[in-house]
């Protein structure tokens, strides 16, 4: 395929969505918003102790945005909220360097094609400010 | 189809005038697609800004030396050809700004805020720029006015018994573009206008979209106050008009204070001169104003009547093609005579943005989002579009070319 951006794995994740939607009720849950694009999107937590057991985001947007959101979904499946903390900086690290300096993320490595078009990198970053407001309301009730 | 249209209004060879349109873009030849967004600057308009700091460059107003009268004067003498060129009455009624978003907040401001009280109504429409909706927005927060709105037809129209009950209310202001710059559609302003002066409301007109490209004629529209930018008629940014009655700007107070819009300035109390100077504060933009003038000139040698002529040909064979493409919803109205040379369109399924993305990978500029006009969009259902719009020097081919794309992003994506 010629159109670089939009490759396999990210087509994918465009067509056949992982963990989207909504759960209800949730724990934790923040909304992410583009005005620029209008891109909207919902992230809902449903944890257990300290882990997140699932996790569900409802996106209304581009390519770019709901593919990054799929991809999150599948990573934070399950895991700690801090390991979903640390997840969130190596991508934000990844997304400014453009290397991964974590085995971690490497599931996210599609969404780095994104830094080429520097218009489109709010669209990779959408689901994680909202994983990141889900974090803090966290840190500031616990 | 034709690659060429059957009658070229335009020739192709203006497109040698346009520097940047040799650009090659991720391999092919950039097709620039967003002339409603800004245009593109021919070499006559960049050469005068270049003439201007190479030989003229002083500051205006300020100096007695012939370098400072000389630049004065190209600024005064760029004022005049704008007034010609709207058909004012007086050149003191063109006001410089940085724009058409500069020119409403001058009188969202100086006008609103000491005419506004609390109750009184402004009426807006579902199709304005958010340029021509925030100012009023923030006057009528402090002033304690309300906004109302003229509705929008399904086809992309100001609906007018909306207008007519509307205007019943008696706002004090009609705040209304001439051009929509998501849907193209040419309102009918002049009788607009009539109808609200009979009913005591004064006019403000965007015609960002619409100079340049439709004529434009102050006094026939008998609007009150007219706004437009620079930069989407072929001038550079930073320089933008208000044209006003002059009874308005007589009555009107500044809405910024600093050097050249005095009279005489006291430690307590200053008073100011008139209009334009009065809402001219500071170091006026000299060079942008005469690239404005020489890009009105470059508009006038080919005639507004041959580039309406051009883009409308252009807009269509774009709505033609465009709504034989499946899965494409195209907004606005379906006769090419009721709007300028942009088209809306939706792609069901795909996000604009792709699609403008898909587009730019070959090389071909389009706008896709919600064109700051999410009032209108929220009315059309959608929460962003992609836009084509066509200027002087776009052609057939280039609109073949951009449309053939959407074949290979239903591929992509659907
Ligand atoms: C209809 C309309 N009004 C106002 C504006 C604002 O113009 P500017 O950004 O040059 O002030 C635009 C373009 O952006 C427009 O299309």
């Amino acid at each position: 395929m010629s159109k670089s951006l939009y490759r396999d794995v990210l087509l994918d994740h465009l067509r056949h969505p992982r963990f989207s939607g909504k759960i209800e009720p949730a724990d934790r849950s923040a909304s992410a918003y583009n005005p620029l694009c209008g891109d909207e999107l919902e992230l809902t937590l449903a944890l257990e102790g300290n882990c997140i057991r699932e996790a569900r985001t409802q996106v209304r947007g581009c390519a770019v945005c709901v593919a990054s959101a799929s991809l999150m979904g599948e990573l934070l499946q399950g895991v700690s909220l801090s390991q979903a903390e640390t997840y969130g900086a190596l991508f934000r690290e990844a997304m400014t360097s453009g290397e991964l300096s974590s085995k971690d993320i490497f599931s996210l490595r599609p969404l780095l094609e994104v830094r080429k078009h520097k218009s489109r990198v709010k669209c990779a970053l959408l689901a994680w400010n909202a994983l990141e407001e889900c974090l803090q309301n966290f840190q500031t009730t616990s | 189809m034709p690659d060429s249209l059957p009658m070229a209004r335009i020739p192709d060879s203006i497109r040698q005038d346009f520097p940047v349109l040799s650009r090659i873009i991720n391999r092919h030849p950039l097709a620039y697609l967003d002339n409603a967004a800004t245009t593109q600057k021919p070499q006559s308009v960049i050469e005068a800004i270049t003439r201007f700091y190479e030989t003229s460059n002083a500051n205006s107003h300020r100096g007695v030396y012939a370098l400072s009268e000389e630049a004065s004067e190209l600024y005064e003498q760029a004022r005049g050809r704008v007034a010609q060129f709207l058909n004012a009455p007086d050149t003191h009624q063109i006001i410089f700004t940085r724009g058409t978003t500069e020119a409403i907040n001058l009188v969202a401001y100086s006008w609103g805020r000491s005419r506004l009280q609390p109750g009184d109504r402004l009426l807006l429409t579902e199709m304005e720029h958010h340029s021509n909706l925030v100012p009023w927005q923030l006057v009528a927060e402090a002033t304690g006015a309300e906004l109302d709105y003229v509705a929008v037809t399904a086809e992309g129209h100001l609906d007018l018994d909306s207008l007519a009950s509307q205007l019943a209310k008696s706002p004090k202001l009609l705040a209304v573009t001439l051009v929509s710059n998501v849907l193209g559609t040419i309102n009918p302003l002049r009788k607009i206008i009539t109808t609200a002066h009979d009913h005591g409301v004064l006019v403000l007109v965007d015609a960002a979209q619409a100079v340049g490209r439709v004529a434009v004629d102050v006094q026939e529209l008998d609007c009150d106050f007219l706004a437009f930018s620079g930069h989407k008629v072929y001038g550079p940014t930073g320089i933008g008009v208000l044209y006003a009655k002059t009874e308005h700007l007589d009555a009107m107070e500044p809405w910024q204070g600093g050097g050249g819009m005095i009279a005489k300035v006291g430690r307590d109390r200053s008073t100011w001169g008139e209009a334009p100077a009065k809402f001219e504060a500071g170091t006026p933009p000299i060079a942008a104003a005469i690239g404005l003038h020489t890009a009105l000139d470059f508009v006038e040698r080919l005639g507004v009547a041959q580039i309406r002529e051009h883009e409308r040909d252009l807009a269509e064979l774009a709505l033609g093609r465009l709504l034989e493409e499946p899965e494409v919803t195209v907004f606005g109205p379906r006769n090419p005579a009721e709007r300028t040379g942009l088209v809306s369109f939706a792609l069901a399924g795909v996000h604009p943005h792709d699609v403008a993305q898909v587009l730019d990978e070959s090389g071909i500029a389009v706008r896709a989002g919600h064109h700051c006009a999410q009032v209108l969009h929220e009315r059309l259902g959608v929460d962003a579009t992609v836009r084509v719009s066509v200027g002087v020097y776009n052609t057939a081919s280039e609109v073949h070319r951009a449309v053939d794309v959407l074949a290979e992003v239903r591929r992509l994506f659907l």
